[in-house]
């Protein structure tokens, strides 16, 4: 959202005044990561560790996105085709014998590719019609894999492991991945080409004017967004042991990619991931409950988000700190 | 001397109207140029051309020996071009710091790393505007982002810098520093190209000045021959007696 | 394939362009205007379609006398969208991301409603004229394309005229070329943005009831049809309606003749092939869509 500006390069974090308040934030991500890893030694049961899984997986799609999405501004509505492509390329490859090592990173390469093909011609148009022709890119090759029958065309591929099914390993091979994504978006922001992307969202062309290639810095993000989600894809297929075109390469997946970050705060470091937190804890709920209605409340919350608070959550918090800061601020001139 | 930059019957056509008709000059190295106009004469237009983020209709522009020209701006930049613009366009997310620093990482290639971010520091420095650093850039006065368009572009490490009425708007003292550190930076060995439409501005700062009016280049020569020309009078006073400016 | 087949195609490539063409013109007129990229126009393709269908099926009302009705009702929702939403968001010379998320937003909401009042099931509308064959000699062309073609065609030549021979059509043409210019001339930007929203509208609501006559439907089917007018608009261009018929055209034939070599089912990679053709093969391409020309101060 190029309108209300995400906090910039520097003031990630700048937010909080108090150093009490700004090593809490700091150090929420680590204890986080631990207390996932440690979790399983609880015995939360399967249904959490399934429902922990999924958000993973969704964190890295979301954080992924937001590296050109949020990062770059070039919107794309078509990240489902990076994902299917990560699932399929890994469902291939383990079934061939693969090690999940290979068979991940593997599926994220051809990802990667493919969002070369996609970026090479889209890349010349700006920012919203970019978008729109990422829809056809996503239609267009589920359209494709729905008929090629190498991969089981419309009735899906199976994946045929030996040996039993660890729940826990799916678990620590998401959280891994996880892990990875939110790093690299650490240092893509405070990289070059963070700032690069960061200057192209502001003014593609004033940054062109300082020397920026701003084509060239698209079809970086692109490519690193689009191998990690292929990742995500992956990992995701291999816990499912079967997917499908319907599935993997739906319009809702697209949806949700782009949904999340925008829900957490678009641009940002962590608001993906805690957009992803919340998408991935309700959606079930949401679908279980009303199965009729969730375009509609996506939809509206997409809507209320666009006039109310543009910078979803994060700005939410954002505000409210800034206004604990001046009830501070005044509380203490009272003394 | 070989020219610095050799403008070749530049043409521009936007859907069938001419913005710049067959203009061609030569810029010596090191000098300030004046480029002036009426309002609507091509000289932003021209500027583009130049900067590289305007492919012309026809005509030639040759940087240093090499061929320019294909419409890309950022490789006119790594080649040693860059401009200002009329109208500020910071990077509002970004600090002031941030700002500069960008045009300091993508600009013509620096010796080292630690250069570019020494080149940064130094410019904000140099215009002022250190205090700032790490201020929004949404957040600053018009004077403030003038100053920092021309610091972002310094950071560029130009040969030939295309300064676009960087002084419009700002007070006469404002203005005055702003002329100062032109002088400043034209000692410093870079090429300034400076269009105005303010007359008294020009006379006092460059060497040389090039005339245009309708998209062609109308006369050229030093500050008081061009000013004393009667078809330059004409073209400002023009007949519907609009924009009059003190010689 | 012999000449008659040939010349079949090519017909059937015609009729379908003239119904692309209407499909088009109301993200066009959109976008020149506004400059807002139209996401929902996807949803009021479907909304119109429906619209039709259940006009027919409830009151037994002609199809083609429920796309004349889909107009005025259209244009009216139109006009209350862009009273309720549109108008808030910030003005621009440029698209924004803002009104794109608006606006994909407002085509979840209205696709939700499809599925609310209609579920998923494909519907479709018979008429009379759906399996009524014309034949000229050796050529059989299916009526009903014919009449919606003949449909589509008369409303852009209604729009075109509009836009070229009425006061409020000269306003339109001003502010595409240049808002801030017509401001000053004395349009009033905002009526007149509201107006031309709402034709934009009627136009996608019409323009799908036409498509319901010719195909099947169910509540996502914009999407497809959202991406062909957007290929169309890359095509032909955003200066004048001439470019949507030539974009149109282009389409229509690549797809019509595309089903010789693919399944039916590739046609949206077709459309996107065609896209991604276009871009490589047009980079001077279409003014306003590409890597803007910068316009001087």
């Amino acid at each position: 959202m190029a309108q209300a500006a995400p906090p910039g390069m520097n003031e990630v974090g700048s937010a909080h005044e108090s150093s009490r308040g700004k090593l809490f934030a700091r150090s929420l991500p680590f204890v986080s990561v631990v207390l996932l890893v440690l979790l399983p030694l609880l015995h939360p049961g399967p249904e959490i560790i399934r429902l922990l899984f999924i958000t993973l997986v969704w964190i890295t799609a979301s954080v992924a996105w937001n590296l050109i999405g949020g990062f770059g501004g070039q919107v794309s509505f078509g990240f489902a085709v990076f994902y299917g492509l990560g699932a399929y390329t890994t469902a291939l490859a383990l079934n061939h014998g693969i090690s999940s090592w290979i068979a991940f990173p593997l599926g994220g390469f051809v990802a990667s590719l493919a969002s070369l093909l996609v970026g090479l011609p889209t890349f010349r148009l700006r920012g919203p019609y970019f978008a729109i022709a990422t829809i056809g890119a996503s239609e267009a090759v589920r359209v494709i894999m729905t008929n090629v029958s190498l991969t089981g065309g419309a009735s899906g591929y199976r994946i045929m492991e030996t040996g039993a099914f660890h729940q826990l390993e799916h678990f620590y091979s998401a959280l891994a991945l996880a892990a990875v994504v939110v790093a690299a978006s650490i240092l893509v922001e405070r990289s070059k080409l963070g700032l690069a992307l960061v200057a192209i969202r502001e003014d593609e062309d004033a940054a062109s004017d300082l020397g920026v290639n701003p084509y060239r810095a698209k079809l970086m993000a692109h490519s690193l967004a689009a191998a990690l989600t292929g990742a995500a894809g992956g990992v995701y297929a291999r816990y499912a042991a079967f997917i499908h075109p319907q599935g993997v390469f739906a319009f809702s997946i697209s949806v949700a990619i782009l949904l999340m970050p925008i829900i957490g705060g678009v641009g940002t470091i962590w608001g993906p991931v805690i957009g992803a937190v919340v998408y991935g804890l309700i959606h079930e709920e949401l679908v279980a409950s009303f199965p009729q209605l969730h375009l509609l409340l996506y939809g509206s919350l997409l809507i209320l988000i666009v006039f109310f608070e543009p910078r979803g959550i994060m700005g939410l918090l954002g505000r409210w700190f800034n206004a604990m800061q001046r009830r501070r601020r005044l509380s203490g001139s009272h003394s | 001397m070989a020219p610095i930059l050799k403008v070749d019957r530049v043409t521009m056509h936007f859907a069938g109207l001419a913005a710049v008709r067959e203009v061609s000059f030569e810029l010596e190295p090191g000098r300030i140029y004046g480029l002036i106009g009426p309002n609507g004469a091509g000289k932003t237009t021209l500027l583009s051309i130049i900067a590289g983020s305007l492919r012309p209709t026809s005509g030639s522009i040759l940087f240093e020996g090499r061929a320019l020209g294909k419409g890309r701006a950022f490789e006119a930049v790594h080649a040693g071009i860059a401009r200002t613009h009329q109208i500020p366009r910071p990077f509002r997310a970004l600090s002031v710091m941030a700002n500069v620093e960008v045009g300091a990482s993508f600009g013509r290639k620096a010796k080292s790393k630690t250069q570019e971010g020494n080149d940064a520091s130094r410019i904000l420095q140099w215009v002022g505007l250190s205090h700032l650093a790490q201020t929004s850039a949404a957040n600053l006065s018009v004077g403030d982002q003038k100053r920092l368009e021309l610091a972002r572009t310094l950071a560029a490490r130009p040969n030939l810098l295309l300064c676009d009425e960087i002084c419009s708007g700002l007070t006469a003292s404002e203005t005055a520093a702003v002329l100062r550190l032109l002088r400043e930076i034209q000692q410093a060995g870079t090429t300034i190209l400076y269009v105005e439409h303010d007359l008294k501005v020009i006379m006092s700062l460059c060497d040389h000045v090039i005339v245009m009016n309708h998209g062609s280049k109308l006369v050229e020569g030093p500050p008081q021959a061009v000013q004393n020309d009667p078809a330059v009078i004409e073209a400002y006073i023009g007949k519907n007696g609009d924009q009059v400016s003190e010689a | 394939m012999n000449a008659v087949d040939l010349l079949n195609l090519t017909i059937a490539a015609l009729l379908l362009a003239g119904v692309y063409a209407a499909m088009s013109v109301g993200m066009t007129i959109i976008y020149g205007v506004m400059k807002i990229v139209n996401l929902a126009h996807a949803g009021f393709l479907m909304l119109g379609a429906y619209f039709v269908y259940q006009l027919n099926s409830s009151f037994g009302i002609d199809p083609l006398l429920g796309v004349v009705l889909a107009f005025p009702v259209f244009f009216l929702v139109g006009m209350a969208i862009h009273w309720l939403l549109i108008r808030r968001l910030p003005t621009s010379d440029q698209p924004t991301l803002v009104s794109l998320m608006l606006l994909f937003g407002l085509w979840l909401v209205l696709q939700n409603l499809g599925y609310l009042i209609w579920g998923n099931a494909d519907r479709a509308i018979l008429t009379r004229w759906t399996f009524w064959v014309w034949r000229i000699g050796p050529l059989s062309i299916p009526g009903v394309r014919l009449v919606v073609f003949g449909a589509a065609v008369t409303s852009v030549a209604a729009l075109e005229f509009m836009l070229h021979r009425t006061w409020f059509g000269r306003a339109v043409r001003a502010l595409m070329q240049d808002r801030d210019a017509g401001r000053i001339v004395g349009i009033n930007v905002d009526q007149t943005a509201r107006v031309v929203f709402g034709v934009g509208i009627a136009f996608a609501g019409a323009a799908g009831g036409l498509l319901a006559m010719l195909y099947s439907f169910s509540p996502d089917f914009g999407g497809a049809f959202l991406l062909r007018a957007f290929v169309i608009i890359v095509l032909g261009g955003l200066e004048s309606f001439a470019g949507v018929a030539i974009g149109a055209l282009i389409l229509a034939l690549v797809e019509t003749f595309s089903i010789l070599i693919l399944p039916a089912s590739y046609q949206p990679a077709v459309a996107f092939s065609l896209l991604v053709v276009a871009l490589v093969v047009l980079p001077e391409g279409v003014a306003g869509l590409w890597h803007r020309r910068h316009r001087p101060a």
